[in-house]
């Protein structure tokens, strides 16, 4: 009778921790939103939560797509957790075409958040992965730029 | 030891309930008439359909522009909270919860918080209604309202509590009820859009207008699934007459190369390709009509 209960207090904390860690990413969302700045509203976030990326392998990346109106101003900015070994980046695809990065590997320089002036309507994707391919938790927020 | 144990537990599960707002659920909204059930003539994937709803626009972009060209406020654009009670299926629900938090959006953007707390009601009502509302902070959104405190976190839960709605019906197997929602925020912001282009000539609303041809496309593909429902089937038929017309609309496109540009501080990429959208008044205009037409049918249920 002790082990079930010991049993079924176990699967509680697990429900629990479960309920901690959505509060954590809510948390993370709100925050994230209200680093867009004052003149964005939020409009979406991508959770994401990625592995470190096997040798030889590519790095892991999540794929979002997205609606993006003409004349609108949007802002693309990222929060990594405190927690996370690799540091996020956000990148905007136009069909298969690299838009712009938040990082650029070149110069090591990060453009955290940035706008888009669109120009098409039309469905895009947003990436998200880590900086070298490390594993981590990161929130990427879309907001709309009041004009 | 046991009892102490089993107390424990108790003490244990109360706490763990009184977290969400689950234990606000009454009995009847178990039993709710819920005449719809899983589709099994579902044709695409899971993946591609959970892909294609999260890509339709935000009513909140629309309310923006409607807004910026210099609209004033108008109660007679929305749908009125005054027989929220008269829903009780989870197709009238899911449909009014679309509908009422495109409303809210408008509401929102002008700040209009009177109005906002109306809306709030209705909009609990009918999250509780179909087992959704621990996602829609009432009390917090409530006292934003009223005090005028915080507009921002006012529109910042309003929008998150949304698509925190949207994810949690489509992760539990309830993607009709999230198509239906999506359907009734799209079918309000058009005719929002469509009762404004209707009084002021604006060129860039109608262009808006237009556009939205893709969004109704990707509502077709998100609502085919479930059209086996004999009630999924009529909205279709119903949006078909709306897409009867949009299917003359043209759009067309112009290729050209982003630029990155430094704005107060901040890269900003400017997008050279561009999308043209070909619209008559006669179009333009029949789409404000059948817009209203499948509206308002849709609002009386």
């Amino acid at each position: 009778m002790i082990r079930i209960l010991t049993l079924i207090f176990i699967g509680f904390l697990f429900v629990l921790t479960g309920n901690i860690q959505a509060q954590s990413a809510a948390d993370l969302v709100e925050q994230c939103a209200n680093d867009a700045g004052k003149d964005a509203t939020y409009l979406k976030d991508f959770i994401v939560k990625l592995g470190e990326a096997k040798a030889g392998s590519k790095h892991p990346v999540a794929r979002y797509p997205l609606v993006l109106s003409k004349n609108n101003v949007y802002r693309f900015n990222v929060c990594t957790t405190e927690q996370s070994e690799g540091k996020a980046i956000i990148r905007l695809y136009d069909s298969n075409r690299l838009i712009f990065s938040s990082y650029d590997a070149n110069t090591q320089e990060e453009f955290n958040p940035f706008n888009f002036l669109c120009q098409k309507t039309g469905i895009y994707h947003v990436f998200i992965s880590f900086i070298d391919g490390k594993s981590g938790e990161a929130v990427g927020i879309l907001s709309y730029v009041m004009k | 030891m046991i009892r102490k144990s089993i107390l424990f537990l108790l003490s244990f599960a109360l706490i763990l309930s009184c977290q969400s707002r689950k234990g606000k659920l009454a009995d009847a909204e178990l039993d709710i008439l819920d005449s719809l059930e899983l589709a099994a003539d579902i044709q695409i994937s899971e993946e591609a359909l959970d892909e294609i709803v999260q890509s339709v626009s935000s009513p909140i972009e629309m309310a923006a522009l409607i807004k910026e060209i210099g609209t004033p406020f108008s109660l007679d654009y929305l749908a009125t909270t005054d027989y929220v009670d008269r829903y009780n299926t989870s197709f009238q629900m899911a449909y009014s919860l679309g509908v009422f938090g495109a409303d809210l959006g408008y509401l929102n953007i002008y700040n209009k918080n009177t109005q906002i707390v109306d809306y709030l009601t209705a909009i609990n009502k009918l999250a509780d209604g179909i087992r959704v509302g621990q996602f829609f902070d009432f009390v917090t959104l409530k006292r934003l309202a009223t005090s005028r405190e915080n507009i921002d976190s006012l529109m910042y839960i309003s929008v998150n509590s949304f698509n925190n709605i949207d994810s949690y019906l489509r992760e539990n197997n309830r993607g009709h009820l999230s198509a239906l929602m999506m359907t009734g925020v799209w079918i309000e912001g058009m005719f929002l859009a469509t009762q404004v282009a209707n009084e002021t000539s604006n060129p860039a609303l109608s262009e808006r207008i237009g556009e939205q041809k893709l969004n109704l496309n990707n509502l077709f593909l998100i609502l085919n699934p479930y059209k086996s429902q004999q009630q999924i089937a009529d909205l279709l038929t119903q949006m078909n007459e709306i897409k009867e017309v949009f299917d003359q609309v043209e759009i067309t496109y112009e290729m050209g190369e982003p630029e990155t540009v430094e704005k107060d501080g901040m890269v900003m990429i400017v997008q050279n390709e561009k999308s043209n959208v070909q619209i008559t008044d006669e179009q333009l205009q029949q789409i404000i009509n059948k817009t209203e037409e499948v509206r308002n049918k849709l609002i009386a249920f």
